[in-house]
């Protein structure tokens, strides 16, 4: 997320140099002009654009429908179509296109499972995953709820405005700029944050870092980094894994109890977590395939930062 | 505390974080930590901090100290140990 700023808002160039590396200067110039128009129009604009580009562009189509085929009960080209649109959806949502304040998402967000995050004292590991609409870190956060982000930097012409500002704090955005991509100090404030028994929620399949275990699903697989297993090594934070997903207009998110501690089962954690982690991933991709456009569209890692010192597995 | 000794106890940090199979030949106090010598990564590098910060009872600034050059190296890493005033 870009630093607050404590003047006007940006104007045109600014936001133009702030671009993603992530996003092409077309979507990025498309993002900058839909944003003007209320929500959901942005949205629902970018996820036809999506759908449309999918129908009309062979490596859009190609890798939609392959993953597609491989979902068992589903339509391949229908399935394709709507995990394309959703993925114009994400790009949306992760630029809060058109979404003025907090107030205007917190009316379309519904928590479950909330009670596993009251009373407990101690440091808390909110850990998403790259499935369904992104922010949920944002989301949570306009309900209340007291969290600092751990992951890459979003850059979005909504977090200029002054109604966004408080959720543009540094201290809550643990995210290393675009160029520098350098995490030990990063995970080493979110180490401090947890020991002082605050919550952090961070991606249990961030794009970069090595892999210490993989989901297999149909036509892909979810890569588990460790970020997170070492800030909770360090500081024996809970870890509660975390879902969302789109219900019409509505972002649900689960919060699901927290994952067993290690020793209880006779091991180091990781089988149990294995388990539960892979339970929880393969549920969601089978009752919201269309949700899923990491999967069917996976990120071109060559425009990640490259790994090695940069890798630290939990953007 | 000389920083000799500073600098032997954070190569043996190191030497530990990295195992025997990264630890390169000949590894010294100016082998990168990361890429071209340990292959130390990030979550690796918050390991050897915190051991660091164990070992010489000092407390480092995530949003200052802890920069690519301060982690470059061992003799770097000490050095910024020693600024801190170790025990």
């Amino acid at each position: 997320m870009a630093a607050p700023r404590a003047s006007a808002a940006p104007g045109l160039r600014e936001l133009w140099e702030n671009r993603p590396a992530i996003y092409s200067r077309a979507l990025w110039a498309l993002i900058i002009c839909l944003d003007r128009l209320p929500w959901p129009w942005g949205e629902d604009g970018l996820a036809r654009l999506f759908a449309a580009a999918a129908l009309v562009r062979g490596s859009r189509r190609r890798p939609a429908i392959a993953w597609a085929s491989q979902q068992p009960g589903h339509r391949a080209w229908r399935l394709a179509l709507a995990v394309a649109a959703f993925r114009g959806r994400w790009v949306a949502r992760s630029a809060l296109l058109g979404v003025r304040g907090p107030d205007d998402l917190r009316r379309r967000v519904v928590v479950d499972g909330e009670e596993y995050l009251a009373g407990v004292p101690g440091g808390t590991i909110l850990l998403g995953f790259h499935l369904g609409p992104p922010n949920v870190d944002v989301a949570l956060r306009t309900l209340g709820r007291r969290l600092a982000w751990l992951g890459s930097i979003r850059r979005s012409p909504a977090w200029s405005r002054e109604a966004w500002r408080p959720f543009a704090d540094p201290r809550d955005n643990l995210c290393p700029p675009d160029v520098e991509s350098f995490w030990p100090g990063y995970l080493y404030r979110a180490r401090r944050i947890l020991l002082d028994g605050g919550t952090i929620f961070t991606m249990a399949d961030a794009w970069a870092g090595r892999e210490v275990f993989q989901v297999a699903l149909p036509g892909s697989a979810v890569s588990i980094r460790p970020g997170w297993i070492t800030l909770w090594r360090q500081t024996g934070a809970r870890v509660l894994p975390v879902t969302t997903h789109l219900a019409g207009r509505a972002q649900i998110i689960t919060i699901y109890p927290p994952l067993q501690a290690p020793g209880t089962d006779g091991g180091d954690g990781l089988d149990a977590w294995r388990d539960t982690l892979g339970s929880l991933v393969k549920d969601y991709v089978r009752r919201f395939p269309e949700q899923c456009p990491s999967l069917a569209f996976p990120p071109q890692l060559g425009a990640r930062p490259r790994p090695g010192v940069g890798a630290h597995g939990n953007d | 505390m000389t920083g000799d000794s500073v600098l032997d106890r954070v190569q043996r940090i190191v030497a530990v974080t990295a195992g025997p199979t990264r630890t390169p030949p000949g590894a010294g106090p100016d082998t990168p930590l990361g890429g071209g010598g340990f292959w130390l990564d990030s979550v690796d590098l918050v390991e050897v901090i915190v051991a660091c910060e164990t070992e010489f009872a000092v407390t480092f600034d995530g949003e200052t100290d802890l920069t690519m050059e301060a982690l470059g190296t061992a003799r770097t890493l000490a050095d910024l140990i020693l600024s801190k005033g170790p025990r």
